[in-house]
């Protein structure tokens, strides 16, 4: 079973994305910043993160940076924010991210992005 | 290793004492090149009553962490009305690090934050009434349910309505009901509103 780590400090989107995740037959792990998700990325293996940008102690883009530095295995993430009329689709994929989805996510929205990283389905 | 950190501590104690630490020498050593005389004079700064205006404006230009949440520290202490629209200004910096440090320490200040919340929240920047809202989250004020209705019932920015949820699920109490109704027929096509409005729901009937 493919394993997706959630990041995010808002627990009701935490619950959000794990309910699509789940329901679609993937294991999930929550970090609430990221610092613990760093501390769980470098700990344990997973196939993708779904990554928040703004949480506290330290934000997405931060988290991001900092794990594509590392010398480990390197999983594909989608970055997701509220933020529509930033720059931060930019900032995010400089930082690493795979993809960048705008708040609220679609479920099948999600599911085609988790797909397409992982491998599961081609364009 | 442990002799470079035992001079390094040296030097900070001295740094720190050789100017007069008068306010003027104390605001003018926020532009030392050096991050700890930096810190040191942001930190002492808060003995200063007028300092909030040396400091705000040294806030978005700093790039060294530490001496940031020293400057966000003190002006927290200072509190007054320069210290306050410093920390808002800062909600619109493209700064992801400095505006999740302005919300932190603007979470510190309900009595001084209070009065402008009804101004953020109506921000013509959605953004900045997101974080907003954010700010709500630990903000002790017997306002806040109020105010967040108030969001859920009048925001157009399907995102501000989505964080106030959020938060409604943790202070909501039975006046959220009715207008958590009326925003789940507003947003019947959002999967997301339907599933947050419907757990802040659950929770206010748990309680």
């Amino acid at each position: 079973m493919k394993r997706i780590l959630i990041v995010d400090d808002a627990a009701t989107v935490r619950m959000y994305h794990r309910n699509i995740l789940e329901t679609a037959g993937y294991a999930v792990e929550e970090a609430v910043n990221g610092i613990e998700a760093l501390e769980k990325s470098l700990q344990q293996s997973f196939d993708l993160f779904v990554v928040d940008i703004n949480m506290p102690k330290l934000d997405g883009y931060g988290f991001l940076r900092e794990l594509r530095s590392q010398d480990v295995a390197q999983a594909p993430a989608i970055m997701v924010s509220t933020e529509a009329e930033s720059n931060d689709h930019i900032r995010a994929y400089a930082a690493g991210a795979n993809v960048y989805m705008v708040k609220p996510v679609k479920p099948d929205q999600l599911l085609i992005n988790v797909k397409l990283l992982i491998g599961e389905a081609c364009l | 290793m442990a002799f470079i950190k035992t001079h390094s501590a040296q030097s900070i104690s001295e740094d720190e004492r050789k100017q007069p630490r008068n306010c003027e020498n104390l605001e003018a050593e926020l532009d030392n090149p050096n991050p700890t005389t930096r810190r040191w004079a942001a930190r002492d700064l808060v003995d200063c009553p007028k300092a909030s205006v040396a400091l705000v404006s040294h806030l978005e230009q700093e790039e060294d962490v530490s001496v940031r949440e020293v400057i966000l520290t003190s002006l927290t202490t200072l509190g007054d009305e320069v210290a306050v629209a410093g920390l808002v200004n800062c909600l619109s910096s493209e700064g992801v690090a400095l505006r999740n440090e302005a919300i932190e320490a603007m979470k510190q200040l309900p009595d001084e934050v209070a009065p402008i919340m009804r101004k953020l929240l109506a921000d013509a920047n959605p953004d900045v009434r997101i974080f907003a809202v954010n700010i709500l989250e630990s903000l002790r004020h017997p306002d806040v349910e109020a105010w967040l209705i108030e969001v859920i019932e009048n925001d157009p920015h399907l995102n501000v309505c989505a964080t106030a949820v959020d938060l409604l699920g943790e202070v909501g109490s039975f006046a959220a009901k009715e207008p958590l109704l009326r925003l789940k027929a507003r947003y019947f096509e959002e999967p997301y509103i339907q599933f947050a409005a419907d757990l802040a729901l659950k929770i206010i009937n748990e309680d």
